[in-house]
């Protein structure tokens, strides 16, 4: 296409590039089948969206991103994941393969998620400065197969990880939205995440100390 | 004014966190004070007619907000007592600190629901909608049962799931915000609502159907419901009656700001529409499932989804009639809900189990809260002199007068239908003849005694409401209209 | 500078004649270099020289109930590998005169093709091994066609037409082209095709002798004599035709002739040598750092391909707005 030639800068591809690691970051997730790699995974894609946060800050000369970029990376690169690994050790079980599906059964339907995302996103009339088009379309399928992994995979980890990344999914999504948005806004979701992050691994201690296991297959009792 | 807000925005903290500290008595008499406090400040708002700020801008108080934080702590004040009684720990060390953290979170569950209406903007609205979930999760886990780590695992994961959404949901308003607000600037609702007509359409469409999804999930709407009747039914039961009666009106308050916005912005026809999918399936759902219930908490968790159906629908005739009914119906709800629950509450201590097979005579065994309870019943299958008969007959009014015929006769027939079921186990458990096993008599006088307080409030909204009321939920209704 | 310029004809000769050369040499480099990398001293370069040359001196033996199938598939299949370059850029920036008669889907159909006709020569001998590497060969070639479609439109997107020559030309006008999101995920999802195309690792094992593992290679079993050496002949030059794909269209569209003088047209076969060694070095590399995919895992190699190109297409559906 002739347009294409000339409208992308160098930079904005670099953004687009990071964000597609997200994306795919979050099909290795579904992918993976040992808790430890999907973790690892989770830490990777947030690292991937803090470098995006960081390029926005830098390009817009958003001075509180910085700000936001330290606390994301502080908070979800190195203590969420700290906090689901030592679990997953203390647990000691053999946390493996959860899936509900089969690999590629899985990887076709979240691709077909994928899809749907990127067009419902490319039907909308948004025009961002801070980052391209693309980045937005990405946190929409990110969002999808955030929700897919959720469903598909019956193992307290994987659910919480799909948790948190669907955040992340959203974290990029607000980059391209609303990156002007006043900092104590900004604060008050990342307090809350960390909030949240407490409640789900306590939870998952409650879980695991009642029924020995990460597996949600027992929880299946309260039907109706 | 402006004080009242700071008051109800710290008085319940301070108590929280004291709970953690104080003797279990000395617990139990702030908690009562708090949740009178908080009621009798709520209710020194309504007759103001002006919009009421206090830190800057970030508190703020509309008529809307208004309705809401009456219920809330209404609520408050009513769980408060009921939970003097429901919690009576033996001389365990164990059993002490349990109810030491039972107090210190009803206290901040209480806080984190009242701050939802007071806080001012989209963002902030967010952000305490998520603190309800986070502390409710942990109010509904704190049982320790397997049954309660189940339920609180499944509701902590689908409403943050949901809450996930309703945050792009409050991106993308914020984007539409900024395509006329410029780039930078606070999700207060006054700016939003003055800039609402300029807005892209399509966006704030996406934004109010996620926002919708989102909050709905917490709200308890079909098809993202299914932690509701869990975690009504494994919660220790003033949490089930905060969670029911004032946990699932806050999430219905946050979709109304978001339906606010969208009315100004695009008109009411595409709202209408997309409340009217949510709660017919709401109700249609509901009223099935009422009919297929062994579990007393888990057949009022389907009872609420039912009166979340009705708001939705009732949202959805925009009428300013309907609307009137929707926010009168939330009112009455919280009032006639939590006297079920409480009521369930005294007859699961009576008979030491939920399941509603071996529940019998409970009329018989209990010789006052039984009754109530029945009546609580009656008031929820909006039988008169009730209030939700008055709101419900509010809303179908405004079906009618809006020539939406059709739907209001399948309003009217769903209820019916969830009134059934509803009735049938009801009058299964408390009326059929006592069993001699099970001597008659109160559990507590403070958890009978709790019921009083909603059955009086469901009479006088009911009967008469009061002049000021009336007129607070007018002037709420016109915040709602369409008209700019 | 002037010099004897070649006709566009001679070049598109001379490109056949590359590749019909220099694919057994690829070929036993990458052998040679697997080997030194598993510690052995592995097979001289020029080994599958000899080889070929051995299989032409031999008879050729034909199973009793096969029928004149059972000869023509290694020769359709090598006249497929031979008509190929003459559709793509292998020593050349600008497009030949026959570069216009096909486009990537154009040369993936001939050299599928191929693979029938290899596939039917194979059922044809009647051997259960050779029928069962045909079935899988066609089954999982089934399943990386996607990827290949994907792959084709996003070329056709980016270009506006699917000439393989036009997209090269997109690559090398800019940086930013090389890097663009789009192109990076096309590469790498061709990548992938281009592995499991040529049976490398994690797909199948290219010196296995175990049948049940085996893909592709269990189809020569009953060929001999001549026959055989077309096939691998004809396999090398596979091989070598999907990495000048790779690399001259995707990876690193530089040092081919910009002009039709001799020199530079004739500079440009070892240069075009080189690329296709440091490909085959990669290759050889992933082959020896990977085990092999059970048999029905391989869908799942096949869906991350399909998954790269399909997210390249939406990316410049999005990038386009």
């Amino acid at each position: 296409m002739a347009a294409l030639g000339t409208s992308p800068s160098t930079l904005t591809d670099a953004a687009d590039v990071i964000a597609l690691l997200v994306l795919l970051s979050e099909f290795a997730m579904l992918r993976s089948s040992l808790s430890r790699s999907q973790v690892r995974l989770y830490g990777f894609q947030s690292l991937c969206v803090s470098v995006l946060a960081g390029f926005v800050a830098a390009t817009q000369h958003i001075g509180e991103l910085y700000g936001l970029m330290g606390l994301s990376f502080v908070l979800k690169v190195i203590v969420v994941p700290m906090v689901i690994l030592r679990l997953v050790r203390e647990v000691r079980v053999d946390v493996t393969a959860s899936h509900r599906l089969g690999v590629a059964t899985m990887v076709l339907l979240a691709i077909v998620l994928s899809v749907f995302g990127v067009f419902v996103v490319g039907r909308l009339p948004v025009h961002s400065h801070s980052l391209p088009i693309l980045a937005l379309g990405l946190a929409a399928a990110v969002i999808l197969v955030a929700f897919l992994l959720v469903i598909v995979r019956n193992d307290v980890v994987s659910q919480a990880i799909g948790f948190f990344s669907l955040e992340n999914g959203v974290s990029v999504a607000s980059l391209v939205l609303a990156a002007g948005l006043p900092l104590i806004v900004e604060v008050a979701f990342l307090f809350d995440l960390l909030v949240a992050v407490v409640v789900f691994g306590l939870l998952m201690r409650v879980h695991q100390g009642r029924s020995r296991t990460l597996s949600t297959r027992a929880l299946d009792r309260l039907r109706g | 004014m402006g004080a009242i807000l700071v008051a109800i925005l710290v008085a319940p903290f301070v108590v929280s966190l004291a709970c953690l500290k104080v003797p279990l008595v000395v617990a139990k008499a702030l908690s009562l004070v708090s949740g009178a406090a908080s009621f009798g400040l709520a209710v020194a708002l309504v007759p103001s007619h002006e919009v009421t700020t206090a830190l800057s801008g970030w508190l703020r108080v509309d008529a809307l907000s208004v309705v809401f934080l009456v219920a809330v702590t209404f609520l408050y004040a009513a769980t408060a007592v009921f939970a003097v009684g429901y919690i009576q720990p033996g001389g365990g060390a164990a059993e002490v600190r349990y109810s030491r953290r039972f107090f210190a979170g009803l206290n901040l569950f209480a806080w984190a629901m009242a701050m939802t209406p007071i806080v001012n903007g989209l963002a902030l609205l967010w952000v305490a909608v998520e603190v309800t979930t986070v502390v409710s999760a942990l109010l509904v886990a704190i049982g320790d049962t397997d049954g309660a780590a189940e339920a609180a695992w499944k509701y902590v994961l689908i409403a943050s799931m949901g809450l996930g959404i309703a945050l792009l949901a409050t991106m993308f308003m914020y984007y539409a915000g900024s395509t006329v607000l410029g780039g930078s600037y606070e999700l207060f609702y006054s700016r939003l609502l003055g800039a609402a007509p300029r807005f892209p359409p399509e966006i704030v469409r996406l934004s109010f159907g996620l926002a919708v999804l989102g909050f709905g999930t917490k709200m308890g709407l079909v098809p993202v419901h299914t932690w509701l009747p869990d975690a009504h039914s494994e919660a220790p039961t003033p949490v089930s009656a905060l969670l029911s009666g004032a946990l699932l009106t806050v999430s219905f308050y946050a979709i109304l700001r978001f339906y606010q916005v969208t009315v100004r912005a695009i008109g009411p026809a595409f709202p209408r529409d997309v409340l009217l999918v949510f709660g017919l399936a709401s109700l249609v759902l509901a009223a099935l499932y009422l009919a297929s219930q062994r579990d007393l908490k888990r057949l009022l968790g389907y009872s609420s989804i039912e009166h979340m159906g009705i708001l939705a629908i009732g949202m959805s005739f925009s009428a300013p009639i309907a609307i009137v009914g929707v926010l009168l119906h939330v009112l009455a709800h919280a009032a006639a809900k939590s006297t079920a629950f409480f009521g369930a509450g005294n007859v699961i201590r009576k008979f030491g189990t939920k399941d509603m097979d071996r529940i019998q005579g409970a009329v018989g065994a209990l010789p006052l809260s039984g009754p109530m309870f029945l009546l609580a019943i009656l008031a929820l299958s909006a039988m008169p002199p009730f209030g939700i008969f008055r709101s419900e007959f509010l809303i179908v009014e405004g079906g009618l007068s809006t020539r939406a015929t059709a739907l209001s006769a399948v309003l009217i027939v769903l209820v019916t239908l969830a009134f059934f079921g509803l009735s049938w186990y009801a009058s299964q458990t408390l009326l059929t003849p006592t069993s001699d096993s099970v001597a008659p008599g109160e559990v507590s006088p403070w958890m009978a005694g709790s019921m009083v307080l909603g059955l009086l409030a469901l009479v006088v909204l009911g009967v008469h409401p009061p002049a000021q009321l009336s007129g607070l939920l007018e002037r709420a209704a016109a915040e709602l209209g369409a008209r700019r | 500078m002037t010099g004897v310029e070649l006709d566009p004809v001679e070049i598109q000769v001379l490109q056949d004649l590359t590749i019909l050369v220099f694919a057994p040499f690829v070929s036993g480099a990458i052998a040679h270099l697997g080997a030194r990398l598993q510690g052995r001293r592995g097979p001289r370069v020029l080994q599958p020289y000899y080889d070929i040359a051995k299989l032409f001196c031999k008879e050729t033996l034909v199973p009793e109930e096969a029928s004149w199938v059972f000869l023509a598939g290694p020769v359709v299949a090598f006249a497929c590998y031979l008509t190929v370059p003459l559709l793509i850029p292998v020593l050349t920036q600008y497009p030949l005169p026959l570069g216009y008669m096909g486009d990537i889907l154009g040369g993936g159909f001939i050299l599928s093709l191929a693979g029938f006709a290899v596939a039917l020569a194979a059922l044809e001998s009647g051997d259960p091994y050779a029928q069962l590497g045909s079935s899988r060969a066609m089954t999982f070639g089934a399943l990386i066609q996607p990827s290949i479609l994907f792959v084709t439109f996003t070329v056709a997107l980016v270009t506006a037409t699917d000439l393989p020559y036009f997209e090269a030309a997109a690559v090398r006008s800019s940086l930013g082209q090389a890097i663009a999101p789009a192109h990076l995920l096309a590469a790498v999802a061709f990548f992938l095709v281009v592995l499991s195309d040529t049976g490398r690792i994690p797909v199948e094992t290219h010196a296995s002798t175990l049948e049940f593992g085996m893909i592709d290679e269990a189809r020569t079993f009953e060929h001999s004599g001549p026959a055989l050496a077309l096939l691998k002949w004809g396999a090398a030059m596979k091989q070598l035709i999907l990495y000048v794909i790779l690399i001259n269209v995707f990876a690193a569209p530089w040092g081919e002739a910009g002009s039709r003088q001799v020199g530079a047209v004739l500079l440009a076969i070892p240069a075009f040598i080189g690329k296709a060694l440091g490909v085959g070095v990669i290759f050889a590399v992933i082959d020896n750092s990977f085990s092999k995919l059970r048999l029905f895992k391989i869908t799942e190699f096949m869906a991350v391909a399909f998954l790269l190109a399909v997210l390249a297409v939406l990316v410049l559906f999005l990038g386009a707005r």
